[in-house]
């Protein structure tokens, strides 16, 4: 049982209380939208909505909950105490803090910007303040991340450092390159102007600088659901790893090839050039890759537990692996998602066919299915996995465990598909209430309602996730002895590694000198060119 | 299986080369689709000044809207502004290259027009310029599709494809959607 | 012996990693900087050198078509513009003598709230709102046949003066007796416009944290005969001083019905 296990159940549970009370706000989000009539409907409240779910799940859950996770994959896979325990708990206070002042002023109606904060329009500095603190506390986390790792490298030279590790501490580096886009935005840009400093803003430069946060960041989220993909999923069906050094790569793919893609966020916007849009476009093609090699990594992992299990034939193995258990069926419907919403990243990354769906429902159905479903299910899956180590008990049935990832992936697949159809009819994003007398727009209700449907299958499916989770609590504990974590073994485990693989100096650098011919213009151009300032419009209630 | 760690890397290593060929081919078509058909995203590095976007020149109020110049090029131009666009209705003549130019006095807002691959966002200090050809006849919508505010919801134009020999530009240049 | 091995595996792996980041971004180079543009400009006949300028957005426009020519001028709806220090100047407190005196006291009271309903109550406006309007007044944008002659005698520091000033008034109170009862069409126009008009809410400009635009006067407490003429002036473009029709694209969707509700629910009603 790891040391932190206060410390990791806290970061969690607040993740899920986050998760859940956005998901309410998603709901009532898709009732307005729909023709039903919806309570409570104005612009006011709609707005004030978007941002709070979208600040949510975007900057909240997702972040405690990687904290959490990482704190768990340090002590387990390590197997050494968290260094810093004490700093831990600063950044767990700073993130609890942060997301309660964001909200609040959300719901005071103060800070209706949405999570991409949209500069000029500027909201109470108390917003963004909650945010920076957010950031800031998983700031701390990363540098645990990174202590953590250093020190276990040091006594135990030459080792190679466990690949759920190595993995959390790519993503951890991953995570202080991303932030580094919105902090300049906030810190230079849109808290002056929320303290009142700054009158005007060079738009331009914000969007420049927030895409340069929002794309790596989808691929923060993504990355603990990789993890599992490769540590605990192989484990699981009873089978191994195949490649453990194939693993290493693609994390380091994706810590390299996250970062200098932002701008394909931007592909319809005029302060950026055709070229630096190709140029990021073909590093975003490169990004596709540690995901095709992931799936056919774990894909042969899974053949190997199915074929110890008597999976016989081409595909036979499929049949045969565990589906009972909650990790392995998650892994598949993970899979599933993943096609999906994969195939629609790569439309999007086409800016010929990106012009068809950019800011078009197409957008909001397509990451509500990469993230909230190939990853937030992994989430899931991630969670009933540790909470027996965490807690000491084991669940009552595992039943109602997979019921509830059953759910998760048919409310997604509803909700999200007929909002893909939606958004390539042209319904437009961001919008509180429909003119449904418009026939055009009349042939989109139905299929906003089959939309709400499925959020409903969601919401259903995060309160029987938090009940299940408050079941191990009704069990007794394990008295024999700690129930320990276990890491998926590779077929062949390696004795050493090259340091490239086990450290990540030489991928730094690859980043830094990525990066800078991806950004380094794009965002001088801003100070060469000197664009004219848009006026701050202020949504604080303030003149 | 007991494969050997050699064999296993080099399974890996020839999906990989097929990983690579396969994102090669999306790489390609972009790039054939560019160099054939000349498809580029809307980028246009023009700066105005959106404090003064109303006073004079291109974009004051009496200019806005589809105009055609002596030699036959069709331009509209359109403001998005919190929360219409004006002119709330532009006629465009089918199978005609068009420019479309846009601007923005004050927050972001973003266009897309129903039923065509027109879109583009319009930044406050840019403008937006998209070169089209409209291939079907009809009235099409053209909403907002970024958020600009609370009035966002209610920010819809009306494009108005009509067959060429029904275009009629008046003796200044001007088409509008009372006259075309 | 540890030491020497890793480093010999190591240096496979940073060539070949080097070797493609480096590849991987020569190749885009090449596309996106050179190939792309020269081959699209050339097909048009811009040159080289203009092509790549625009592909890397140096100079205005599309590498692949011809930029348009600038169009005529045309006159402006209003002559005025905002800028960072004029609004740094507007959201100080001011004083001005002119406020009190006969020529302004005469029609909007001598604290700003007019004793008859045609005229506009100033108290607690917005500074940049009264600003624009006296701007506008003075330039001609905006016609009325008592106010263009005092606006036109008014220097601009006397503008600033005044806006400053009467912002800082307070407002109307309400007499709660008074207060109308609101019927729902009109909470719903204020609260949540209407989309099959594609009206937006008027709490979407003039609500107190709309972020609308910057000019936005404030209409709690306004007088209702004022407010009800000025909708029916946007409605039939007597008024013209909105920029891009803001207020002539809505009024002249309100219903005359309308109008006088909406009046009568910013002159009375507490909550907004």
């Amino acid at each position: 049982m790891p040391q932190a296990k206060r410390l990791i159940l806290a970061h969690l549970w607040f993740a899920f209380a986050a998760l859940a009370a956005a998901a309410v706000l998603g709901v009532w989000q898709m009732w307005a939208r729909s023709p039903l009539p919806a309570p409570f409907l104005t612009a006011e409240a709609y707005f004030a909505s978007v941002t709070a779910h979208g600040t949510t799940m975007a900057y909240v859950m997702t972040t405690l909950f990687i904290m959490g996770f990482g704190y768990y994959v340090a002590e387990t896979a390590l197997e050494r105490a968290l260094p810093g325990r004490t700093w831990a708990w600063l950044g767990f206070v700073l993130g609890v803090v942060g997301a309660l002042m964001a909200a609040a002023t959300v719901f005071a109606g103060r800070a209706s910007v949405l999570y991409t904060f949209y500069p000029p329009l500027i909201a109470s500095s108390f917003y963004y303040m909650g945010v920076v603190l957010v950031v800031v506390g998983s700031w701390i986390w990363c540098g645990l991340m990174i202590t953590a790792m250093a020190v276990w490298k040091r006594a135990n030279p030459g080792k190679p450092v466990p690949l759920a590790m190595f993995a959390t501490v790519a993503n951890a580096i991953l995570w202080l390159w991303t932030t580094v886009g919105v902090a300049a935005e906030l810190f230079f840009q849109v808290i002056p102007a929320a303290l009142g400093w700054n009158l005007a803003i060079d738009v331009g430069l914000s969007r420049t600088l927030f895409s340069w946060t929002l794309h790596a960041i989808v691929y923060f989220w993504l990355i603990p659901a990789y993890i599992a993909f490769y540590t605990m999923a192989p484990q699981a069906a009873g089978g191994r790893l195949y490649s453990d050094t194939m693993g290493r790569l693609a994390f380091i793919l994706f810590l390299i090839y996250s970062l200098p893609v932002g701008i394909h966020h931007l592909l319809m916007d005029p302060e950026q050039a055709n070229a630096f849009k190709f140029l990021q476009v073909s590093l975003t093609a490169l990004v596709v890759v540690p995901t095709l090699l992931t799936v056919f990594t774990i894909g042969a992992s899974m053949e190997i537990a199915g074929r110890l299990r008597g999976g016989r034939g081409l595909l036979g193995w499929i049949g045969a692996l565990p589906w009972d258990r909650p990790m392995v069926l998650a892994t598949g419907l993970s899979f599933l998602m993943l096609w999906f919403g994969g195939l629609g990243g790569l439309v999007n990354m086409s800016y010929g066919m990106n012009a068809m769906v950019h800011n078009t429902s197409w957008v909001t159905a397509h990451f509500h299915l990469i993230f909230g479903g190939t990853a937030v299910i992994m989430y899931f899956a991630i969670s009933y996995a540790i909470w027996p180590v965490l807690t000491n008990r084991n669940p009552l049935s595992l039943r109602p465990q997979r019921i509830q990832l059953w759910l998760w992936f048919i409310g997604m697949m509803i909700m999200t598909l007929p909002w893909h159809y939606l958004g390539l009819l042209g319904q437009s994003r961001r919008v509180a209430t429909f003119d449904y007398a418009n026939p055009i727009i009349a042939a989109w209700g139905p299929w906003v309602v089959v939309s709400l449907f499925g959020g409903l299958i969601l919401f259903a499916s995060v309160l029987l996730f938090l009940w299940n989770l408050l079941e191990f609590h009704r069990t007794p504990a394990v008295i024999a002895e700690a129930l320990r974590a276990r890491y998926a073994l590779a077929v062949h485990p390696p004795r050493r590694v090259p340091s490239t693989l086990n450290g990540f100096a030489l991928w730094n650098v690859l980043v830094f000198i990525i990066m800078a011919a991806a950004y380094g213009y794009p965002i001088a151009q801003f100070f060469v060119i000197g664009p004219p300032q848009a006026i701050v419009h202020r949504v604080d209630g303030t003149r | 299986m007991p494969e050997t760690e050699e064999a296993i890397l080099h399974s890996e290593f020839r999906w990989a080369l097929v990983a690579v060929g396969m994102v090669s081919v999306i790489m390609l078509a972009l790039i054939y689709a560019g160099l054939v058909q000349h498809i580029n995203p809307p980028s246009n590095i023009e700066n105005i000044d959106p404090n003064t976007l109303h006073l004079t020149g291109e974009f004051t109020e009496a200019n806005l809207g589809t105009s055609v110049d002596a030699t036959g090029q069709v331009t509209s131009r359109i403001v998005a502004t919190q929360f219409t666009f004006q002119p709330q209705c532009f006629v465009v003549p089918e199978n005609h290259p068009v420019i479309l130019r846009f601007a923005s006095p004050d927050v972001v807002h973003g266009i897309l027009i129903t039923g065509t691959n027109v879109n583009t966002m319009v930044v406050p200090g840019y403008i937006s310029q998209i070169h089209t050809v409209f291939t079907k006849t009809g009235d099409l919508l053209m909403p907002c599709h970024e958020y600009c505010g609370l009035g966002h919801s209610e920010m819809w134009a009306t494009v108005r494809v009509v067959p060429k020999d029904e275009f009629k530009p008046d003796a200044a240049g001007r088409a509008s959607c009372a006259s075309g | 012996m540890a030491h020497t091995q890793p480093e010999a595996l190591d240096q496979p792996w940073r060539l070949w990693a080097s070797i493609i980041v480096l590849l991987a971004l020569a190749f885009s180079v090449v596309f996106g900087f050179l190939v792309l543009p020269v081959v699209q400009g050339h097909s048009v006949g811009i040159d080289p050198f203009t092509a790549i300028c625009r592909a890397i957005g140096l100079s205005p426009g599309s590498p692949a078509v011809d930029q348009p020519r600038s169009a005529a001028k045309a006159e402006p709806t209003t002559r005025v513009a905002w800028s960072t220090d004029l609004l740094r100047t507007l959201s100080r407190p001011g004083e001005s003598s002119l406020a009190t005196a006969d020529v302004c006291a005469g029609c909007h009271g001598a604290r700003g709230i007019a004793p008859t309903s045609q005229f506009p109550n100033l108290a607690g406006q917005s500074a940049i709102a009264i600003y624009k309007q006296l701007h506008d007044y003075k330039s001609g944008s905006r016609v009325n046949a008592i106010m263009t002659n005092i606006a036109q005698a008014l220097q601009d520091e006397d503008i600033i003066n005044l806006s400053t000033h009467f912002a800082s008034a307070a407002e109307r109170g309400l007499d709660q007796k008074t207060s109308e009862v609101v019927d729902e069409d009109t909470l719903r126009l204020v609260e949540r416009g209407d989309p099959a008009r594609g009206l937006p809410a008027c709490n979407a400009c003039h609500g107190f944290n709309s972020g609308g635009p910057i000019e936005t006067p404030s209409l709690s407490r306004q007088n209702k005969e004022y407010l009800a003429s000025q909708l029916h002036a946007f409605k039939s473009s007597d008024r013209r001083n909105d920029i891009y029709t803001r207020m002539r694209s809505i009024a002249s969707k309100l219903s005359d019905r309308e109008v006088e509700t909406l009046a009568t629910f910013y002159a009375s009603t507490l909550a907004y």
